[in-house]
C-alpha cells in the first residue's frame, strides 16, 4: 500500500503541472461557455422568452411542426400557407440542421421526463451552442498555436459582438449553430492534416455533413479547403497525409452534402462547387507525378510536366466550360457575383441588394463589431505567416478570404469574427509569453504538452527573430525590464477590460432586442414597451377566417405566418422574385390598380407597418423605393422608379412629393387618416416623426379597401380588402350624367315628414287642397 | 271547415312571396292598374298600398326589412314622405331587396336620381320616346304611344318569358338611357331603331339624348349581391288598358288582338321578384378517383372528380337545374384546367381530370353567371402537393449501369482484399522458410 502510495504521489508529482493546466484549461473554458451564455440573455430578461426577428419565427415554425409531426412529415411538409398560391416544399427548401438540432433535443429531454417546451429549447439553443463554439475555437487554435491562444480565442469568440450579434437567445437561426459546425469542421480538418489519417478526415466530413445540414454557408468551407490544398500543392508541401485527407474529406463530404434535399445535386452540378472537384483531380495528377518522378529521370519529367500539366489544364477548363454551355453545370448564381462586384446585386437583382444585411460593410462596424480584436488581428496573422507551417497556410487564407467577404456584406462579418478571435488569441497569447515569461521557468511552460513544445518552441526562436515590427520588441527581448514588462501586461489587460466593458454594452444595446417587441425609454428613464406587432398578429389570429390571405411585404411574411398563423403571399424565404414584384406592383400601383392584382391573388387582408408616429424607421414607406425598383425589375412597363421622385430627385412624402408617391396604395395606407392626427402641440397634424415633415396628401378616402385594425401606436396597420360583391351596382357618377338633374332641396324635416308629388290630382275634396298647399 | 281553413292558409303561406310595399302617386292608379295587382296577389304577393308622400313611409324598422319587394308607380314624386329616400332605397337594394320602377314622361328628380343608382338615367322631364313610324293607330298626333314588336325583347327568356308567339307592346313613356360601362345593366326592351326621345311639344334643336335602339324602354339591373332592380319609363305599360287593348300599328301593319303586356310584365314581375332564375349550389364534393371522400390534399397527377350539384327555384321549391354550359375551371392564379361539366342522370354535374403537374394552392371554381339567372359562383380551395419522398420510383432503368458498377465495385474491392490479405500470408511463409 505504501509502495503504491509513494508511486502514486512520484506520478501526480510528474503530472500535477499536467494536471493543473487542463484544470485551468477546463475552468476557462467552462467560464467562457457560462460567460458566453449569460451576456446573451439580455433580451430574455428584459423582455421575454420570445423568438426575434424574421426569420427565427420560420425555424420555430418549422420546428414546431417537427416536432409534431415526425421528421419525415416534416420533410414532406408542403406549406400552403406560405407564398399563396404556389405553396412552398419546406422539406425541400430549407436547411433541415436546426430544426434537427433542437428537435433532437427536445426529445432526449422528454425522453428523461423534463418537460421543456420547444420554444424555449429554441430561444436556448444559440446561447448554448456558442459555448459549444468557443470549445471547439479552442481546439481549432490549440492545434494551429498552443493552449494558451487557444484559450484567449476562445473567451474572445464567447463575447465578441459579431458572433453574439447573430445567436443571442431567441435569435434562433442557422448561424447560431452553423459557426460552431464551421470552427469543429476546420478544427477537424486541420487535424486530419497533421495526422493524415482516415479517421480524422472521416470525422471532418461528417462535421461537414453538420454543416451543409446547417447553414448555406457550407459554400465558405466547400470552397476554403480545396484553396487550402491547393495553396498547399503550390507551395510544394504535398504529401501523402494531405492526399488522404482531402480525397476522403472530399468524396465523403459530396456525398453527405448530397443527401440534403435543400442542396441535393448542387454539389456536382453548380460553379461553386467545381473548385473542389478541380483540386480533387489535382491531387491526383501531383499524385501520379510524383511517382512518375520516382520512376523518371528529370529531363523526361520535366517535359512530361510541362505538357502533360498544360494538357490536363486545358481538358479539364474545356470541360468544364462545355458543361457550363450545355446546361449540366449552373454558372454562377448571382448572389455569388454580387460577393465580387459590390454593384452587380443593385443593377440586376434588387431583391439582394434590398436586404440590409448584404449591404458592404462599413468600416464603423468593424470596430464596432471586433473592436480591440480588429487591431490585434494583423499581428496574429503575422505571427501565423512568420511561423508558416501547413496548418497555418489555412488559417492564414480562411483570414484573407474572410476579411474580403467581411467587407462586401455586412452578414459575412459573421464568418470573419472566428478567425479574427483565433488570430486575436495567437498575437495576445505571443505578446504576453513574452512579456510574462520568467527567464528561468520558461521551459516548464513549454514541456506541458509534448504536441505543443515543438511548434511554441519554433515561436519563441522565430518571433525573437523579428523584433523590429513590433514596437514592443524594439528593445531585445531578452532583456526586458520588469518595469516594461509590468506596463506593458498592465496595457494589455486593460485593453481586453475594454474589450469585455465594449462587448457587454454592445450587446446590451445593439443586439438585444427581439424586434417584435420594441421598447422606448423617456427622459425620466421609465421604459415604455410597443408590443403592436403581436397586438396586430394576434388581432388577425383572432378577428380574420383561418384561410385569410395577408398581404404584406416580404420582411413580415414569417411572422404572420408564425404569429397570426395565416396564409401569406410573400415571405423572407425569397425564392420567387417575380411574385414579390407582383405585391411590389400592388403596393406601388394607384388604389384601382391595385385592387386588380389584389383581386387576382386572392387577397383578403393588406398588412402595413407605419412608424410615422412613433418615429420608427424601418418602416413600410422606408422601404418602398425597394418596392418600387422589384417591381420595375419585373413589370418594367408599369411601374417606374422615377417616377416615385420629384423634379429634383428626392423621395420625399410631403406636399412637394410626386403624384405618383402621394397616390400609390403603400402611402395611402400608411397614411390613411393620419392627417387628422395631431401628434402634439408644436406639430401641425399629419406630421410624419420619421421623416420629419408633414404629409401631402391628407384627405383621401379608401375605394377599395378598408381599415380593419390600427394597432396602439399606429405601426401596424391591416386593411380588409372589399371583395367584387360589395361594389354591388356600379353607379352613374353625378358627373358622368347624360340628364342633369335640377339639386332638389329637401323641405322635409323632423315634424313635417310628408314627401312632394308634383302634379297631384285634383281630387276634389272641398277646400282642403288649396289650404294645404298653402301650409 | 275549420281544417280547410287551416290548410287554406297553410297553402297560402306557402305560396307566399313576400310582403310587398307598392307607392303610389295616387290612389287612382290602383284601380287603372289593377290586372297587374291582381296578378300580383294571385301569385301570393302581400301587397301595401301607400302613397308615395306619405308621411309614415318605413322600409325597416328595428334593422328588419318589413318587405321583401318595393313597387314604386308614382312616376311625379319629388320627395318620398317619411324616411324613405333614395339612399334607403338603395340601402335597401344592397340588402338583397328587389325593386320595380315604373317611371313616365313626368319622371321626378328623385327617381332619376334611383336610376342613377343602378346605372341607368331617365331621360328629360317632358320627353316621350317618339317613333314616326311605329306609332299606333290610336295615336294621339305626337306619336307617342308606340306598338314595340315583340323582337324588341331581350335575348332571355327567364326574364321575359319566351319571346316568340307574344303579341306587340304597347308602350308610352319616357326613354332610358344605360350605362354603356356598366356590365350589369340589362336592357330587357328596346325601341325600334326608327324612335328617339324628346319633348313633343317642343322644337328639336340638340341632338336628343336617346336615338334608336339606344333608347331603352324597360331596363334591369341583377346587382352582385342578386338583387334585382327594373325600371320601366312607362307607367302606362302596366296599365289596365294597355293590357287589354288591342294593337295595330300605324305603319308595317304589326297588330293583335290583345297585346304583349299582360305577359311580359307577368314574366318582368317574376323575375324581378326572383319567382324565376334563382340559382343555388346544394352541394360540392371532390375525391380522387376511386375514392369517396376528399383528401386533406391531392398529390401532383392525380385524377380527380369533382361533382357539383346545382338547384334552381320553381315554384318556391329547389329543384335540379339542368344546363349543358356549367364549366369548371382548375385556377392558381391562371386556369389550368377549364372543362365542361357532364350532367349526371341523378342530377348533379361531374367533371373528371387529371391535376397538372404543377403544385400549389389551387381552386375548383364553377363560375355560371348567365344572363337572368343569379350568379352561381363556388369555389373551393384546395392544396396540390408534389410527390412525397416515398413516392418517387425506387429503380430507375437509366440507372442500371450505376447500380452494376457499385456491386461489381463492392465485389471486387472484397475479392480484392481477400486476395490481398492472402498474399500476405502466402509472402511471409517463404520467409519464415
Amino acid at each position: 500500500m505504501v509502495q503504491a502510495g509513494s508511486k502514486k504521489a512520484s506520478i501526480s508529482k510528474i503530472n500535477t503541472k499536467a494536471g493543473i493546466s487542463s484544470l485551468i484549461i477546463f475552468v476557462v473554458l467552462l467560464l467562457a461557455w457560462i460567460a458566453g451564455f449569460s451576456s446573451r440573455l439580455f433580451a430574455v430578461i428584459r423582455f421575454e422568452s420570445i423568438i426575434h426577428e424574421f426569420d427565427p419565427w420560420f425555424n420555430y415554425r418549422a420546428t414546431a411542426y417537427m416536432v409534431k409531426h415526425g421528421f419525415y412529415n416534416f420533410l414532406n411538409w408542403f406549406d400552403e400557407r406560405a407564398w399563396y398560391p404556389l405553396g412552398r416544399i419546406v422539406g425541400g427548401t430549407v436547411y433541415p440542421g436546426l430544426m434537427l438540432t433542437s428537435g433532437s433535443i427536445h426529445y432526449v429531454l422528454h425522453l428523461l421526463h423534463i418537460n421543456v417546451h420547444i420554444r424555449d429549447i429554441c430561444v436556448f439553443l444559440a446561447p448554448v451552442f456558442s459555448g459549444l463554439t468557443s470549445i471547439s475555437t479552442y481546439l481549432l487554435t490549440k492545434e494551429l498555436w498552443s493552449a494558451g491562444a487557444g484559450l484567449f480565442a476562445a473567451c474572445f469568440i464567447a463575447i465578441v459582438p459579431g458572433y453574439i450579434s447573430r445567436s443571442v437567445a431567441g435569435s434562433y437561426d442557422n448561424e447560431g449553430i452553423a459557426i460552431f459546425a464551421l470552427q469543429f469542421t476546420y478544427y477537424l480538418w486541420i487535424k486530419s492534416v497533421k495526422t493524415g489519417s482516415v479517421f480524422w478526415a472521416v470525422a471532418a466530413s461528417l462535421s461537414y455533413f453538420y454543416m451543409v445540414s446547417a447553414w448555406g454557408g457550407y459554400v465558405f468551407i466547400i470552397n476554403l479547403i480545396p484553396l487550402h490544398v491547393f495553396v498547399l500543392l503550390l507551395m510544394g508541401r504535398y504529401s501523402n497525409r494531405l492526399f488522404t485527407s482531402y480525397t476522403t474529406f472530399y468524396i465523403l463530404g459530396l456525398i453527405f452534402s448530397m443527401q440534403i434535399p435543400f442542396v441535393g445535386f448542387q454539389p456536382i452540378r453548380t460553379s461553386e462547387h467545381m473548385a473542389a472537384g478541380g483540386v480533387f483531380a489535382l491531387m491526383f495528377a501531383v499524385g501520379v507525378l510524383k511517382y512518375l518522378q520516382s520512376m523518371l529521370s528529370k529531363t523526361e519529367f520535366k517535359s512530361l510536366v510541362v505538357f502533360g500539366g498544360l494538357i490536363a489544364a486545358g481538358v479539364v477548363f474545356l470541360a468544364v466550360v462545355l458543361l457550363t454551355y450545355a446546361g449540366y453545370v449552373a454558372p454562377w448564381s448571382g448572389r455569388f457575383y454580387s460577393l465580387w462586384d459590390t454593384g452587380y446585386a443593385k443593377i440586376h437583382i434588387p431583391i439582394i441588394a434590398s436586404v440590409s444585411e448584404h449591404q458592404p460593410t462599413t468600416w464603423f462596424s468593424f470596430f464596432f463589431d471586433l473592436h480591440i480584436l480588429v487591431a490585434t488581428f494583423p499581428a496574429g496573422l503575422w505571427y501565423t505567416i512568420k511561423n508558416i507551417n501547413d496548418e497555418r497556410v489555412f488559417v492564414v487564407l480562411y483570414a484573407l478570404s474572410a476579411v474580403y467577404f467581411a467587407g462586401v456584406m455586412v452578414r459575412l462579418m459573421l464568418t470573419l469574427t472566428p478567425v479574427v478571435c483565433i488570430l486575436s488569441g495567437v498575437a495576445f497569447s505571443g505578446l504576453l509569453e513574452l512579456f510574462l515569461r520568467e527567464d528561468d521557468n520558461n521551459r516548464v511552460e513549454d514541456s506541458e504538452e509534448d504536441e505543443q513544445s515543438t511548434p511554441s518552441k519554433r515561436l519563441y526562436d522565430k518571433a525573437g527573430k523579428v523584433p523590429k515590427m513590433k514596437h514592443e520588441q524594439t528593445r531585445d527581448t531578452d532583456s526586458i525590464g520588469p518595469n516594461l514588462r509590468s506596463i506593458v501586461t498592465v496595457v494589455i489587460l486593460l485593453l481586453l477590460m475594454l474589450f469585455a466593458v465594449h462587448c457587454t454594452w454592445v450587446t446590451s444595446n445593439a443586439y438585444s432586442s427581439p424586434s417584435i417587441v420594441l421598447a422606448s425609454y423617456g427622459s425620466d428613464g421609465s421604459r415604455q414597451i410597443l408590443d403592436d406587432f403581436r397586438e396586430a398578429y394576434f388581432w388577425l389570429s383572432q378577428n380574420t377566417a383561418d384561410y385569410a390571405r395577408v398581404m404584406s411585404w416580404w420582411d413580415y411574411g414569417y411572422q404572420i405566418a408564425g404569429m397570426a398563423n395565416r396564409t401569406t403571399l410573400v415571405d423572407n424565404n425569397t425564392w420567387n422574385n417575380s411574385h414579390i414584384a407582383l405585391v411590389g406592383k400592388a403596393m406601388s400601383s394607384n388604389e384601382s390598380a391595385a385592387y386588380e392584382i389584389m383581386t387576382a391573388l386572392d387577397v383578403d387582408y393588406v398588412l402595413v407597418i407605419f412608424g410615422g408616429v412613433i418615429g420608427y424607421s424601418g418602416d413600410d414607406i422606408n422601404k418602398f423605393l425597394w418596392m418600387v425598383r422589384i417591381a420595375e425589375g419585373e413589370h418594367p412597363k408599369d411601374i417606374r422608379e422615377s417616377d416615385y421622385f420629384t423634379e429634383h430627385g428626392e423621395f420625399r412624402v410631403d406636399a412637394e412629393g410626386s403624384p405618383t408617391l402621394l397616390n400609390c396604395l403603400m402611402y395611402k395606407l400608411s397614411y390613411y387618416r393620419f392627417g387628422e392626427l395631431k401628434l402634439d402641440y408644436r406639430s401641425p397634424a399629419g406630421f410624419d416623426r420619421t421623416r420629419n415633415a408633414v404629409i401631402g396628401n391628407k384627405d383621401f378616402q379608401l375605394t377599395y379597401l378598408e381599415e380593419a385594425y390600427t394597432t396602439e401606436h399606429w405601426l401596424v396597420r391591416v386593411y380588409r380588402v372589399k371583395k367584387p360583391e360589395e361594389f354591388n351596382r356600379p353607379r352613374i357618377p353625378v358627373a358622368n350624367r347624360v340628364v342633369k338633374s335640377s339639386k332638389y332641396i329637401s323641405k322635409k324635416n323632423t315634424k313635417r315628414k310628408k314627401g312632394v308629388i308634383k302634379n297631384r290630382p285634383q281630387i276634389v275634396k272641398g277646400k282642403r287642397l288649396s289650404s294645404q298647399k298653402l301650409k | 271547415m275549420k281544417l280547410i281553413i287551416l290548410l287554406c292558409s297553410f297553402f297560402a303561406a306557402s305560396l307566399a312571396q313576400g310582403p310587398t310595399l307598392v307607392l303610389l302617386d295616387n290612389q287612382v292608379i290602383k284601380e287603372t292598374h289593377s290586372i297587374f295587382f291582381k296578378s300580383l296577389q294571385d301569385r301570393g304577393y302581400t301587397l301595401t298600398f301607400k302613397i308615395a308622400d306619405d308621411a309614415s313611409l318605413v322600409l325597416s324598422r328595428y334593422g328588419e326589412y318589413l318587405y321583401k319587394n318595393l313597387i314604386i308607380f308614382a312616376p311625379s314624386v319629388e320627395e318620398f314622405g317619411g324616411s324613405l329616400n333614395v339612399d334607403a332605397i338603395t340601402q335597401f337594394v344592397d340588402d338583397g331587396g328587389n325593386v320595380l320602377v315604373a317611371g313616365s314622361s313626368e319622371t321626378g328628380d328623385v327617381l332619376r336620381e334611383l336610376a342613377s343608382e343602378c346605372g341607368f338615367e331617365v331621360d328629360e322631364e317632358g320627353a316621350f320616346v317618339i317613333d314616326h313610324h311605329g306609332f299606333s293607330v290610336d295615336d294621339n298626333g305626337q306619336h307617342t304611344k308606340l306598338v314595340v314588336s315583340s323582337d324588341n325583347l331581350i335575348d332571355a327568356p327567364v326574364i321575359v318569358g319566351p319571346k316568340k308567339g307574344v303579341a306587340p307592346l304597347l308602350y308610352q313613356g319616357t326613354g332610358i338611357l344605360t350605362d354603356v360601362e356598366n356590365p350589369l345593366v340589362l336592357p330587357l326592351l328596346t325601341a325600334d331603331s326608327t324612335a328617339y326621345s324628346f319633348n313633343p311639344d317642343q322644337p328639336i334643336k340638340e341632338y336628343p339624348h336617346a336615338v334608336g335602339r339606344d333608347t331603352v324602354l324597360i331596363a334591369g339591373i341583377q346587382a352582385r349581391n342578386n338583387a334585382r332592380v327594373v325600371f320601366s319609363g312607362s307607367l302606362s305599360f302596366f296599365s289596365d288598358e294597355f293590357f287589354t287593348s288591342s294593337v295595330e300599328r300605324a305603319q308595317g301593319g304589326l297588330s293583335a288582338k290583345k297585346s304583349g303586356n299582360e305577359d311580359v310584365s307577368t314574366a318582368v314581375t317574376q323575375w324581378v321578384f326572383k319567382e324565376h332564375g334563382q340559382l343555388r349550389v346544394r352541394s360540392v364534393k371532390h375525391h380522387k378517383e376511386g375514392e369517396k371522400d376528399a383528401p386533406n390534399d391531392y398529390t401532383i397527377m392525380e385524377n380527380v372528380v369533382y361533382t357539383i350539384e346545382i338547384d334552381i327555384l320553381e315554384k318556391g321549391q329547389w329543384k335540379p337545374f339542368t344546363a349543358t354550359d356549367v364549366q369548371l375551371e382548375f385556377v392558381r392564379i391562371d386556369p389550368f384546367v377549364r372543362t365542361t361539366l357532364k350532367r349526371k342522370p341523378a342530377g348533379q354535374y361531374e367533371a373528371r381530370f387529371t391535376i397538372p403537374d404543377v403544385y400549389g394552392v389551387y381552386q375548383f371554381k364553377v363560375d355560371y353567371d348567365r344572363v337572368g339567372y343569379t350568379r352561381l359562383f363556388s369555389t373551393t380551395q384546395v392544396s396540390v402537393r408534389p410527390l412525397q419522398h416515398t413516392q418517387y420510383e425506387r429503380f430507375i432503368t437509366s440507372a442500371y449501369p450505376y447500380y452494376t458498377g457499385a456491386f461489381s465495385m463492392m465485389i471486387g474491392v472484397f475479392i480484392f482484399s481477400f486476395v490481398f490479405l492472402h498474399l500476405k500470408e502466402d509472402e511471409k511463409k517463404p520467409k519464415g522458410d
